[in-house]
């Protein structure tokens, strides 16, 4: 019964796959660096969550005659516990929306990221012929220009919204998960389970979606991570410049660009954020690097 | 076989070509160098009469003389001093006549006279100008002798007092370049204390005039540089890389006020803030919804938020100005009243209206963007949907003005107005008669003829009458633009440069200046 | 010598695809977003018909595939066209302009504006390059040969915190500590070389975990190497195989980085930090021509920044293969 042996061999393979990244996530956590990094990450997401509300003051409320206050220790009192921007806002709660903001747009853009360029990935190496090239090619273009150039250049000319935002990231990202998926794609289908698959008539999609798909996984996992950061960072930048999301909401971007300008008088309104944003990247950097490392040990422990 | 040495040494040949081409630091212990960080563009047009931009205006100062000048000092707003001209006074209702200087040249080599003024006013007064509408109207002007001319308005119907203060203001060219409009584009040609050099990015650079009719300037250089963004300017003024720095934020002027090497200063200016509400555009057609906006918006918060940067006024035209007056039927700070006007006009709660696009500017003024999204807030209270748009300033300014179809971008904008003389006409005439309206395009019979009215009436005392009594009353009725507050302008300098003077209109004369 | 010429070639070609696709990507994107570039060009002040008579005399009513065709013919002989906006002096122009018709002779090439921003920003990037191979090749050495060891950590944690400082929030605080509080150095602007030092320190900051990481790597995997133990059993100080045989094979993946991820990384944060240093480099150029929708600066910078990181490529993969020709293409 050559059908239920290629149907047991598939499940064998593909569990083992499921267990190589189960291990891989495993290992990871028994590390320091992975914990703090995923208390520090989960702490804020909480935070960013909960925190506007729990603050009790609101983010976008301006109250002129309140502006410039400093934080608790530095002459503030608790009404406002990180002081308040030049408009009299609350800098905590608006920087923890800023966080939210950002922790959207970074997780948002690396999913679709990662959607888009496994499924271009996968049709290319699939399919094959001039499709793949192109494919291919487009994607070294795709490479050739820095996220950034490409992010001010479409943001600066249209009007930003979270979405167009998104969709900008995606645009500039999603080459390196089309390549791995791609080379995953190419390893995968020459493999014996998918083979038989198709013997048994599996449809195309099916092969693709079920038996190919999670095995991209496990090589990018770490890049997804470290890529949220960096698509964070970009937000930051492009609220900066001027072209992230709009005022009144409140960005990381546009708080510290606010603020460069008070630095003199106010030096908290860039302080708040700029901390917050770099302890949060600390969090999901710190996790990237450990899922990055305890990769590349069990593919050395593989191969 | 290229090495791995060899790539290093080419790439240390990339680096020291790049160091080649960097300018070499100027010689700075040679040459007295004043380098002027502005917030403001140039239009890369040199004819001062396409523009009514204020980084131009104040560049052209720099070059150009005028027929005379008015410092403007906080109190006797109403002194001119000569300039090129040595003396003036009015001989009739539409006559006004000028006596030349003698004696003085025009940096190309022209030798100046009556010519140049007539070229120079008669070109500048054509309506088909950009900037026309600056001017109270057209004029004929009558030579003389060659260091005598009459301004005669007769022919146009208007007092030619009207070009009093307004000699303050028009920089005279010279004959020759208002012949070749494509010159006059070029290069700024004027007989002011210092000379137009080139233009290399973003710094044009200007050098003494040894023959300057007031004494060659102690200063050898000036380097005018665009700078857009108030804080790059104040950290360049720190550090030493500019002299003196425009338009500083209030709290930057405050915490300058203990810094040993610059020195601060700050003034009231001719300049008002202004909302201009796009008036050929819905919604605002309709003066009712304008008033509405009037209404929502409580200016003491702004007033609060500007801190030392605005004062309070309620008037279209700033103190410094002749006719000044606190309006009384100004529109104050009353939800109520504005919820009312838009039910009135069929948007209850602001349900219909479209959504509002609020150009503003970063850089330029101080604090725009800040009290630009105050506003927006307190619009959207009564039922606005305003969306803020924060332009750079050479964006902005392509943005505020209306286009060739009469159309502007957005409903509605952010723009000051601010003008080198005590006559209210340069500000009344290009932003409210119907002929210019610049910006917010309003176009209003009853606006237009008590202008008019205005700028015929001869007895400055009765013409204060009619503009408190009549004119403003009836702008403040149907609020085209609403003035938010007058400006004080702070400027940041090099402590050891001494005898600088600032208008109050902006541009900053460096003729006696000299580091101590 | 047919081996070089071979890959040079095929490379090229490679890449010269590339350089078309990503030109028509930009060039498709600038004449679809919202706005009328003549618009720009004219200045408000012109009428309804002037504009749209400079448009058709411009080619800008054609039909995107012809503009670009035409656009293409131009670049191949050198001329990226003139500046929407800066006038032939290379100022940005601003406000109502008098002239009724787009006169292209007063405004700035293309070419000239980026050939004088380019120098600064090679200043730049040099520095930039030279510091963080200061700060990060002794950390990542150390990290590879004592792999596991505290060295090793702390290559980590350095790169950890390194990789997660936002470069535009370490520029302002570097700004407000060491040049206006501390006095240091200066900041904003450009008047002699000691400007490109603060910003080319962020900019090292930004691209030394990409070294030390890179280094670590290539070091220890190299001292795990048979050569290593065969040499100092044939005698060899250890001292003089790591400096000799171990640091010169690690230095072919160190290349690699440094062109890939290295350069492309610099290229885009360069224009970021440029920006908040108010630098006079290529970005700066780039990111103002962005606020005043100057279309030709645009697609020039972006169409030159790709084709520099194509070039790089390719001249790594040359010169990774040089120097150990054990790697073939």
């Amino acid at each position: 019964m050559t059908g239920e042996l290629a149907s047991t061999a598939s499940t064998a393979e593909v569990r083992a796959q499921r267990s190589l990244s189960a291990t891989m996530f495993t290992n990871a956590w028994k590390t320091t660096e992975f914990r703090i990094g995923f208390f520090i990450f989960f702490g804020l997401i909480v935070l960013s969550i909960a925190g506007p509300s729990l603050l009790g003051v609101s983010p976008t409320k301006f109250s002129v005659a309140q502006k410039f206050m400093p934080p608790v220790g530095f002459g503030g009192d608790w009404s406002h516990i990180l002081g308040t921007d030049q408009m009299g806002r609350d800098l905590f709660a608006r920087s923890l929306i800023g966080l939210r903001n950002a922790l959207i747009i970074g997780v948002t853009s690396v999913v679709g990221m990662f959607v888009v360029g496994s499924a271009i990935g996968m049709i290319a190496g699939y399919v094959g012929g001039w499709i793949e090239l192109l494919l291919m090619r487009i994607t070294d273009a795709q490479m050739a220009i820095p996220v950034i150039i490409l992010a001010i250049t479409i943001l600066g000319l249209s009007r930003p919204t979270p979405v167009t935002i998104i969709c900008v990231l995606i645009l500039a990202g999603w080459p390196a998960y089309a390549r791995t998926a791609r080379s995953v794609m190419l390893s995968e289908r020459r493999k014996e389970y998918v083979r038989a698959a198709k013997i048994l008539g599996a449809s195309n999609i099916r092969i693709l979606l079920v038996h190919i798909a999670p095995n991209i996984l496990p090589p990018i996992a770490f890049v997804a991570v470290l890529d949220v950061a960096r698509m964070m960072i970009i937000e930051a930048i492009l609220g900066f410049i001027g072209i992230g999301i709009q005022p009144p909401t409140p960005t990381f971007g546009t708080i510290i660009a606010d603020g460069t300008k008070y630095l003199m008088n106010a030096w908290w309104i860039t302080t708040v954020p700029g901390l917050l944003l770099t302890i949060s990247l600390c969090g999901i950097n710190l996790m990237g690097g450990a899922l990055e490392r305890a990769r590349n040990k069990l593919l050395q422990g593989v191969s | 076989m290229t090495t791995r040495r060899q790539i290093l040494a080419g790439a240390g040949a990339a680096m020291a070509f790049g160091a080649l081409g960097m300018p070499l630091v100027a010689n700075a212990q040679s040459k007295k160098t004043v380098v002027l960080a502005s917030m403001g563009p140039l239009t890369g047009n040199f004819d001062p009469t396409s523009h009514t931009t204020l980084g131009q205006g104040n560049f052209e100062k720099i070059v150009f003389s005028h027929l005379t000048r008015a410092p403007m000092e906080e109190g006797k707003t109403d002194i001119l001093e000569p300039d090129l001209a040595t003396s003036w006074q009015i001989i009739d209702e539409h006559t006004i006549e000028f006596k030349l200087r003698e004696g003085v040249k025009f940096h190309d080599g022209k030798v100046f006279g009556a010519e140049d003024v007539k070229a120079t006013f008669e070109y500048a007064s054509d309506p088909s100008r950009p900037a026309a509408s600056y001017y109270p109207g057209r004029v004929d002007v009558e030579v003389v002798d060659p260091l005598t001319v009459r301004i005669k308005t007769g022919k146009y119907g208007y007092p030619a007092s009207t070009f009093w203060f307004v000699s303050s203001f028009l920089p005279i060219l010279s004959a020759d370049d208002v012949a070749k409009p494509d010159l006059l584009q070029q290069r700024p040609n004027g007989t002011n204390a210092f000379k137009y050099v080139k233009t290399e990015g973003d710094r044009s650079y200007l050098e003494a005039n040894e023959e300057y009719f007031g004494g060659r300037p102690k200063i050898d250089e000036i380097v005018y540089a665009y700078v857009p963004d108030a804080n790059t300017r104040v950290l360049g003024l720190m550090n030493g890389e500019y002299h003196i720095a425009e338009r500083l934020e209030p709290e930057q002027y405050e915490s300058l006020l203990s810094n040993n090497t610059v020195a601060v200063r700050k003034g009231l200016s001719t300049e008002n803030k202004y909302l201009h509400f796009r008036c050929n555009k819905a919604p605002f057609d309709d003066p009712r919804i304008r008033l509405a906006a009037a209404h929502a918006i409580d200016r003491d918060q702004i007033l609060e938020l500007m801190g030392d940067a605005a004062v309070a006024s309620s008037c279209f035209v700033s103190p410094m100005k002749f006719g000044y007056t606190e309006i009384e039927n100004y529109p104050r700070y009353d939800p109520e009243a504005s919820a009312r006007l838009l039910e009135e006009a069929g948007f209850p709660g602001g349900a219909g209206l479209p959504q509002l696009e609020y150009i503003t500017s970063i850089g330029f003024y101080p604090k725009t963007k800040e009290y630009g999204e105050l506003i927006a807030a307190m619009m959207m209270e009564v039922g606005f949907d305003v969306q803020l748009t924060v332009l750079e300033p050479a964006a902005w300014e392509q943005a505020i003005y209306r286009g060739g179809d009469g159309q502007g971008a957005g409903h509605m904008c952010d723009v000051g107005w601010m003008t080198g003389s005590p006559e209210p006409d340069l500000v009344l005439r290009p932003n409210w008669h119907s002929g210019a309206a610049l910006i917010n395009g309003v176009s209003d019979p009853e606006i237009d003829a008590s202008l008019d009215k205005e700028r015929g009436t001869l007895d400055p005392a009765e013409r204060l009458k009619v503009l408190a009594s009549e004119t403003f009353p009836l702008m403040a009725a149907k609020v085209p633009s609403f003035s938010l507050f007058s400006a004080v302008n702070f400027h940041g300098a090099a402590k050891n440069l001494k005898g600088v003077y600032y208008f109050p209109s902006g541009p900053i004369d460096l003729s006696k200046a000299d580091f101590a | 010598m047919i081996f070089a010429l071979d890959f040079f070639l095929r490379r090229m070609a490679q890449g010269l695809v590339i350089i078309v696709l990503v030109a028509m990507l930009i060039f498709t994107l600038l004449r679809v977003v919202p706005g009328d570039p003549v618009r720009t060009m004219l200045g408000p002040m012109a009428s309804a018909e002037v504009a749209e008579q400079t448009a058709q005399k411009m080619g800008l009513r054609d039909p995107i595939p012809v503009q670009f065709a035409k656009y293409v013919g131009q670049v191949v002989t050198g001329d990226f066209g003139r500046s929407f906006v800066r006038s032939a002096q290379g100022a940005s122009t601003g406000g109502s302009r008098g002239g009724a018709t787009f006169d292209a002779s007063n405004r700035a090439p293309v070419m000239g504006l980026i050939l004088t921003a380019v120098p600064y920003s090679l200043l730049l990037a040099g520095l930039a390059l030279g510091i963080s191979l200061l700060i990060s090749l002794p950390i990542g050495i150390a990290a590879g040969l004592k792999s596991g060891k505290w060295p090793d950590r702390l290559a980590l944690y350095l790169s950890s915190i390194f990789v997660s400082l936002p470069n535009i929030w370490l520029a302002l605080v570097l700004i407000f500590l060491v040049s206006v509080k501390g006095g240091l150095l200066p900041a904003i602007g450009y008047q002699n070389w000691t400007y490109a030092i603060l910003p080319a320190f962020v900019l090292a900051i930004e691209l030394s975990p990409v070294f030390i990481r890179s280094a670590s790597v290539a070091v220890s995997s190299n001292m795990l190497e048979p050569y290593v133990a065969a040499g100092q059993i044939r005698g060899l100080s250890r001292a003089r195989m790591i400096l000799v045989h171990v640091l010169r094979n690690a230095m072919i993946p160190l290349l690699n980085v440094l062109g890939i991820q290295a350069i492309g990384l610099l290229l885009g944060s360069l224009f970021v930090i440029e920006y908040a240093f108010n630098y006079p480099g290529v970005g700066l150029l780039m990111i103002n021509a962005v606020f005043q929708r100057d279309f030709p600066v645009i697609q020039a910078i972006a169409i030159l920044a790709c084709t520099l990181l194509v070039l790089v490529n390719i001249l790594v993969d040359f010169a990774a293969t040089n120097i150990d020709r054990r790697l073939q293409y």
